[in-house]
């Protein structure tokens, strides 16, 4: 598939975002915290979860699927020693074992298997994504509780201080944006996107920083649903961001049918590329989604 | 083929020489198309606009341009699809003489997409070349495997079916591999494989229109030709006419028509039987009408279906696709069809067949024995760690064996119950390609789990399993219940058992589309882990498999003269019917047993009986014992590799068995 239309502004855009690097400055204080006393060792089985714990300065011993995190998370940069326990819904038992960790970190979604994880450490289990809807309030708790459990307090106040400032702080640069309503979206394949709206993260960051989400039907449990491309027409002055990575098969390129090239904000080239940010994510994830978020917007103009 | 004229004619005659059912038929689905796309088309856009919209659209105006581009190129797709798959049905059914044949039904279907998620997940640069090619790599591929499969028996209908089903479900076990690796890409997979017709410019009309249309006039200057094939070969041949090249020739156009529909809009189940099955019931008797009625039907038929859908879900909803919609629709219609098929009677080949037949069969059966015996050791003691491969002893044997036993007795309880499982069909049915997967009872306890899975948010294990079983018997009800009108004739049954599957299968696959997160769980359980198998779940199979497996010697007698057919065990006074069901009863308990350990999807039940008998194990007791232990080693060679091979990740170890058992299995059935 040939680069697109939008794909050529795409180009354009980064090289400018590179030169507004200064942006990234006010974010330099939310820096992983310094490790200090011997942590428990701690394997984490939900990303969320786990780039929370490294913000507090916390290595977990490991991790599932290891090999997605630069795909899909980026950052925090995942230590190198961080090891991998195979699959989400099926870590690899007798390697587990043979870590010998102290707690075993998981969401409600793996209670199917905890019976088996509790054989090998004590399970500990935090929910985000929960049937009160709001994933960031969660996931302020989710790190009281990751920071009591680790004896980092301090650096847990800190985090959700941090966050909450850097969100503050992109409230205000994006004030200028804020009329115009925004979908974010992941493609699915060239014709299905995943939008994400009610009882997401990222509405919850919309809406501390005073962003319109453009997509107000419903949404399913985990705060998204699949819809195809035309079903985000509703809105004739919405923007639209897409994250990173674009699915197999797509050659990193957009779509470039008709009815594409139609909606609203293609004609107004009000298209923004995301790098990846973990849709599914915690704290680390809300901020990293309004910093990329306001980046790209900044930049686009 | 002595039957093969028979089933032409006799079956589906009718008097008159207009097909006047089909095109009543026809009338009525497009009255019901045309009718539901206007309110469709209406629920877009005002109908002073319609004109507009179609001719010279307003890019301002959303409405106009989703009419324009996406609304009419999706209906002239659902028409030139539906048209090009009722086609391919005409032919395959023409070509190999079998009122069965179909993309689906022949493994082409499923070779096509394979090909294609292969290349879309490993090699994308691939499908620069088009993705034409890669298409129909898979479906030729696929066919020659089915073919290959079902040679021995003379392409007869019921072995082709069952061939077909075996490649489908091999290609399924390699797609279902690269999902479990690869499952971030889960979703936008499944909605493309599972039929959407979905457009968003007239790009894949355009692309379509050419492919189709040549191949629609190839076919259309063969039916001369093409319509000497139904007759017997030596008829023909004293025509002077080159059967084999005509033959060949009219496959290469089915199969090229199915590709460019996959390669397009993805899987569309069932159109091609349906279309060209009722073509032939509606009266179109000659070849000529066949050819013109199938593809008028398809077409009608997947244009209403997808009108429907869209009534439904709203305009261009994806969400709910098409092609899983059909083949909703097209099971039952097979199951109707079914007592309205007349496909001869199979011979019991098992009996007549000379099979190389072992002196010692003792010595043999031990030296099996031995080698699972060794396999348990190594399976038991021998794995990597986080410090590579060790051979487990002292301190750290006990929490390792902990973790293993429980999945390796599991495994091995589930391989010998399949093994039985299978050789108590393959001997009742008197066809080397039956077994418990055929019979459906392992997609119905696959389906019991998915209703548990997404009505409850974490439905725990004992949940999960009950529902399992509940759907593994009432399936079993379904198949007896439709197998008693044919007093338990064994082709009967399997059909039946081929279109609950594909039932089952357009289910899963409509629940998985939706991109639920649940959605990776289920996966899971449908290829076969063992990882979740805990202690008591595994004492539990082992004891059933016990209890059931002491059992076995008393069908031994049913079972070495099953294999004789129904007149022969009549003279001998043997109450035909209740010794058939008394066996399919105990095919179906351990089926559900071994299922819910090992998932609906191995080829153990298939291979293992086989295994024994080429190895020269001939009467029912030595083959009832040979294949025992073939199955438990192949399952727990399975389960070893799948725990071993990628450590810390696994393979769940019913797509191993699959992986590895499915070659061994077409070497087994090609050798004879």
């Amino acid at each position: 598939m040939p680069v697109t239309r939008s794909g050529t502004t795409e180009r354009g855009r980064i090289t400018r975002r590179a030169a507004l690097g200064l942006f990234a400055l006010p974010f330099s204080s939310i820096q992983p915290a310094a490790a200090t006393s011997r942590p428990p060792r701690i394997v984490c089985l939900d990303d969320g979860l786990a780039e929370t714990l490294l913000m507090l300065g916390v290595r977990p011993a490991a991790i599932a699927d290891r090999k997605v995190w630069q795909e899909w998370v980026v950052e925090p940069a995942l230590p190198p020693e961080v090891a991998d326990v195979g699959t989400l819904l099926e870590p690899n038992l007798e390697f587990l074992q043979q870590l010998k960790p102290d707690i075993i970190l998981g969401t409600p979604y793996l209670d199917g298997i905890k019976p088996l994880l509790e054989r090998v450490a004590p399970v500990t289990t935090i929910g985000i994504y929960t049937d009160n809807g709001h994933p960031y309030r969660n996931a302020v708790e989710a790190t009281r509780k990751l920071a009591g459990l680790v004896g980092r307090q301090a650096e847990g106040e800190a985090l959700i201080e941090a966050t909450e400032t850097s969100l503050a702080k992109v409230g205000q640069e994006l004030a200028p944006f804020a009329a115009r309503p925004l979908y974010v979206v992941s493609f699915m394949d060239s014709r299905n996107v995943r939008v994400y709206g009610r009882m997401s993260l990222f509405q919850d960051v919309f809406d501390r920083i005073g962003i319109r989400n453009a997509w107000t039907a419903g949404t399913n449990y985990w705060g998204f649903s699949t819809v195809g491309i035309d079903g985000l027409a509703t809105a004739d002055d919405a923007r639209l961001a897409y994250l990173e990575p674009l699915p197999a098969g797509a050659g990193g390129t957009l779509t470039e049918s008709s009815v594409w090239n139609a909606m609203p904000f293609v004609r107004n080239r009000s298209i923004m590329r995301l790098p990846p940010v973990l849709m599914f994510g915690a704290l680390p994830a809300a901020a990293r989604f309004a910093r990329v978020l306001a980046e790209a917007m900044t930049a686009h103009g | 083929m002595a039957q093969s004229r028979s089933f032409l004619g006799a079956a589906f005659s009718r008097a008159g020489g207009r097909p006047l059912g089909a095109l009543l038929l026809c009338a009525a689905l497009t009255t019901f198309g045309l009718a539901a796309s206007l309110a469709n088309l209406a629920a877009q856009l005002p109908p002073s606009l319609w004109l507009n919209a179609l001719a010279t659209p307003n890019i301002d105006d959303m409405r106009q341009v989703l009419v324009h581009y996406a609304f009419l190129p999706r209906s002239v797709v659902s028409l030139l699809c539906g048209a090009a798959l009722g086609l391919a049905g005409a032919v395959l059914q023409q070509v190999l003489r079998n009122p069965l044949a179909s993309p689906e039904t022949v493994g082409v279907s499923a070779g096509a997409y394979l090909a294609l998620a292969l290349a879309t997940l490993t090699v994308p640069s691939l499908l620069a070349f088009g993705r034409e090619w890669v298409a129909l790599a898979g479906a030729f591929a696929a066919l020659a495997a089915v073919l290959a499969l079902s040679w021995h028996k003379g392409l007869s209908p019921l072995s082709v079916v069952l061939a077909g089903l075996v490649v489908s479900l091999y290609a399924g076990a390699i797609g279902a591999t690269l999902v479990v690796l690869k499952h971030e890409w889960l979703a936008g997979l499944f909605i493309w494989g599972a039929g959407s017709l979905g457009q968003q410019d007239w790009v894949t009309t355009l692309w379509l229109l050419p492919r189709l249309g040549a191949a629609a006039l190839a076919i259309g200057l063969m039916t001369r030709p093409l319509t000497l094939l139904g007759l017997e070969d030596e008829g023909a041949r004293s025509l002077g006419v080159p059967l084999g090249i005509y033959r060949s020739a009219g496959l290469g156009m089915a199969v090229a028509l199915i590709a460019f529909v996959v390669a397009a809009v993805g899987v569309i189940g069932f159109v091609g039987l349906a279309a060209a099955a009722l073509a032939r019931i509606g009266g179109a008797r000659r070849l000529g009408q066949r050819l013109v009625m199938a593809p008028l039907l398809g077409s009608a038929m997947l244009w209403a279906a997808d009108q429907a859908a869209q009534l439904a879900t709203g305009p261009q909803g994806d969400l709910l696709p098409t092609g899983a919609i059909t083949a909703l629709l097209g099971a039952p219609l097979l199951l109707w069809l079914l007592p309205r098929l007349s496909l001869g009677t199979e011979l019991p080949l098992l009996a007549a067949e000379r099979l190389p037949r072992i002196r010692r069969p003792g010595i043999l059966l031990a030296a099996i024995g031995l080698a699972l015996l060794l396999l348990l050791v190594f399976a038991l003691f021998c794995g990597p760690g986080p410090d590579g491969w060790s051979f487990a002893v002292g301190d750290q044997l006990q929490p390792l064996l902990s973790w293993r036993w429980p999945r390796v007795l599991a495994a091995l309880s589930a391989g010998a119950m399949l093994a039985l499982a299978g050789l108590m069909m393959q001997r009742l049915t008197g066809n080397p390609m039956a077994s418990p997967e055929v019979l459906g009872i392992s997609a119905g306890a696959a389906l019991g789990m998915v209703v548990a899975m997404f009505s409850t948010v974490d439905p725990s294990r004992p949940a999960q399993t009950a529902a399992a079983a509940i759907g593994a018997f009432a399936t079993l009800l379904a198949v007896l219940a439709i197998g008693r009108r044919a007093a338990y004739a064994p082709e009967r049954l399997l059909l039946a058992g081929v279109s609950l599957t594909a039932l089952f299968d357009a289910l899963i696959l409509l629940l998985t589309a939706t991109g639920d997160p649940r959605a990776m769980l289920l996966i899971n359980w449908l290829t076969g882990s063992t990882y979740g198998v805990d202690q008591g779940s595994a004492v539990l199979t082992a004891s059933i498999a016990l209890c059931l497996l002491l059992t076995a010697p008393l069908f031994v007698r049913w079972l070495d003269m099953l294999p004789l057919g129904t007149p022969a065990l009549r003279s001998l006074g043997v109450d035909v019917a209740s010794a058939r069901l008394l066996v399919l009863l105990m095919v179906a308990v351990l089926t559900a047993a071994s299922t819910l350990i090992v998932g609906p999807l191995t080829f153990i039940g298939l291979m293992a009986p086989h295994l024994a008998r080429c190895l020269g194990l001939v009467r029912a007791l030595q083959q009832a014992i040979g294949a025992l232990l073939a199955g438990a080693l192949i399952m727990v060679l399975a389960d070893w590799i799948g725990r071993t091979l990628i450590f810390p990740r696994q393979i769940p170890a019913g797509l191993v068995a699959t992986l590895i058992g499915g070659p061994v299995l077409m070497a087994l059935l090609r050798r004879r």
